[in-house]
């Protein structure tokens, strides 16, 4: 069996594709089950604002998904560029 | 030196108990002390109700060490039961099969620990209601052990079906990705889980007349937190069902390693942080029932946007599966 | 187990293309369609004072849904969203129930289903963003922060689409298949009727009403 660069080389993107999207995917997780734990705390707390801490909610986590939207976007790139 | 198929299969199937049953043990070793410590606390603090206290906390140990004893099971079939005909496969399915009932086990251990503390602390403020707090436990850390029952399924799959037809290369990989999968896709639920189930015993004993309330919000959370080992587990079934054409090049192979990878890794952090939301949600519904409609949408929504990290990563690993 | 994953499809050649059809799907498709508009029916046909049956369940279903419309958007949008969010949420949960009729199948197990439904809302949610801030102003919102964050901010709403119809597809073809390999694996004894009920009723549920809830929050969010 004969092994080329070239067959090493995508070996390695697609290999490291998944681990740029897994990896990469434990952060935000972990973070935007965090801001949505404390929105809860917060409507619990102070219901009549639930509508605005929904929204902030929201945005605070799409911003910290951000992170996990740049793996995706190597791991697209690893798997259809390189 | 070179040695024969059947010294590499039953030194996979060793290197495969090893790692089942050493692996498995890290969750219910870290489970089961976090019960106690919560137990002797709440000792300290209620002598009176030892008796009851001492009771739930060997219940609930019991139930936490679940997946530790599905870990031995699987460590057990791989050193004892003798394939016939071993064939080079076997020696990826046995590690498999190996690495995925020990992930597996590790989040249902640590997990299960949790409501069966918070029940022990919970009968400790509150004995009237130890009938309650156990039940409430019992469901709770049961269902904490779904994921750990998801990687033994896959794991018992990997070591009863036939793969020796299959070519030997990419299969090698999408067997090792299957354990990857689901085995890896279950350490995050699990520990959420318990996170959740926690949350739900402590809230019945501060607030015994919210009890049912947050039980119910406490199995939609748990369910909702479980969808990621779910993921895991279609993964792991698609790399194991799925026939794939024989090739000499290693990258068809990889990417069936990188997609279990991919999906096993992705699955922990939306697990936990789902887990982490609805802890927070079930302890509000348990101070004050009337939020709760407000509380469980908020939570689902909120759940739902944490869990899109985990979908990018089903969506890379399926493309890894069938694009590629 | 030897038809796990295989779909029936008609293959049309079109203009040098291929145009396929997951004929099983669509026929699944329309007994929904179907079913909700002989429930609708019934539902309002006769208006009483005493509602029956029927009636009360429209009511109740109606009456929640709008609320949760109102609770996410000003009066006068959701108004106009309401109906288009309880079609959505009574499509999507007579979907995920229909595995459980024997010889059905879930129109949600395939792709397309939740992808269309995701795009539709997609844009939807983009057509009321425009109508509500002006062009220039939508178009000035993916500046945000800074410019060069724009072509991030635009894969970042992309995303959505992909997030939200690849969480119901696998949830329900990952039960499917749980439900499918479990059964196989216990000879369809004990099992299996819970499992349906967990996977088909529960998740089904929940994960309707999931997907309900963003594409409502996905409008809300461009409005505001």
């Amino acid at each position: 069996m004969a092994i080329e660069g070239a067959d090493i080389i995508k070996a390695a993107a697609f290999l490291g594709a998944g681990l740029s999207m897994g990896i990469g995917a434990i952060g935000p997780g972990v973070g935007e089950g965090m801001a949505a734990a404390k929105a809860c705390e917060a409507i619990g707390k102070n219901p009549k604002e639930a509508g605005l801490l929904t929204r902030t909610m929201l945005v605070g986590q799409a911003v910290s998904e951000s992170t996990g939207i740049y793996s995706l976007v190597i791991a697209l790139l690893l798997l259809f560029v390189v | 030196m070179s040695y024969d198929v059947k010294t590499w299969v039953d030194v996979a199937a060793f290197v495969g108990a090893g790692l089942s049953m050493g692996l498995g043990a890290i969750g219910a070793g870290i489970g089961e002390g976090l019960t106690a410590a919560r137990a002797t606390l709440a000792i300290s603090r209620n002598p009176e109700a030892s008796g009851e206290i001492f009771k739930t906390m060997l219940v609930g140990q019991a139930i936490a060490e679940t997946a530790g004893i599905f870990g031995l099971v699987i460590a057990m079939m791989l050193l004892f039961v003798k394939n016939p005909n071993p064939s080079f496969i076997m020696v990826a399915v046995f590690i498999g099969a190996g690495l995925c009932m020990g992930f597996g086990a590790i989040g249902s251990g640590v997990g299960g620990g949790f409501p069966a503390g918070e029940a022990c602390t919970g009968i400790a403020r509150q004995p009237a209601m130890t009938k309650r707090l156990n039940t409430t436990m019992l469901i709770g850390s049961s269902i904490c052990q779904t994921p750990a029952i998801f990687a033994l399924v896959t794991a018992l799959i990997l070591l009863f079906s036939d793969f020796s037809a299959l070519p030997l290369c990419p299969t090698w990989a999408a067997v090792l990705g299957a354990g990857f999968a689901c085995g890896i896709a279950a350490i995050g639920p699990g520990i959420g889980d318990g996170l959740v189930a926690g949350a739900c015993c402590e809230s019945v004993a501060r607030q015994p007349s919210s009890a049912t309330i947050a039980t119910t919000t406490m199995l939609l959370g748990m369910a909702v937190t479980e969808t990621t080992a779910i993921y895991g587990l279609l993964v792991s079934f698609i790399l194991m069902f799925k026939t794939f054409p024989a090739t000499d090049a290693i990258a068809p192979a990889m990417a069936l390693l990188g997609a279990g990878l991919c999906m096993g890794i992705g699955a922990i952090g939306p697990g936990i942080g789902e887990g982490l939301t609805a802890y927070s949600a079930v302890g509000q519904v348990g101070k004050n029932q009337k939020n709760s409609a407000e509380l469980v949408r908020v939570m689902l929504v909120g759940q739902a946007v944490s869990e899109s990290t985990g979908i990018y990563s089903l969506v890379i690993a399926l493309v890894l599966i069938f694009v590629v | 187990m030897e038809d796990l994953g295989k779909i029936h499809q008609l293959i049309v050649p079109c203009f040098g293309h291929d145009m396929v059809f997951n004929l099983e799907i669509i026929v699944m498709t329309w007994i929904v369609i179907l079913g909700l508009i002989c429930f609708g029916f019934l539902a309002a046909r006769k208006k009483n004072m005493l509602p029956g049956p029927l009636q009360i369940a429209g009511e109740l279903l109606i009456t929640a849904l709008f609320g949760l419309t109102g609770d996410a958007l000003d009066e006068k949008l959701a108004k106009k969203y309401a109906p288009l969010i309880c079609a959505l949420f009574m499509f999507l949960v007579v979907c995920n129930w229909l595995g459980l009729i024997p010889h059905l199948e879930e129109p949600t197990k395939d792709l397309n289903t939740p992808l269309s439904l995701g795009i539709m809302g997609f844009f939807i949610a983009h057509y009321t963003g425009i109508k509500a801030k002006g062009l220039k102003r939508y178009l000035l919102d993916y500046c945000h922060p800074i410019f060069i964050m724009a072509p991030l901010n635009v894969i970042g709403e992309l995303a959505k689409i992909v997030s939200i119809s690849f969480r119901l597809f696998g949830n329900i073809m990952g039960g499917a298949i749980i439900i499918l390999v479990v059964s196989h694996l216990t000879f369809s004894i004990i099992l299996p009727p819970f499992l349906n009920a967990f996977f088909g009723i529960f998740v089904g549920t929940i994960q309707a009403f999931v997907f309900t809830m963003l594409t409502l929050v996905y409008i809300s969010v461009q409005v505001n």
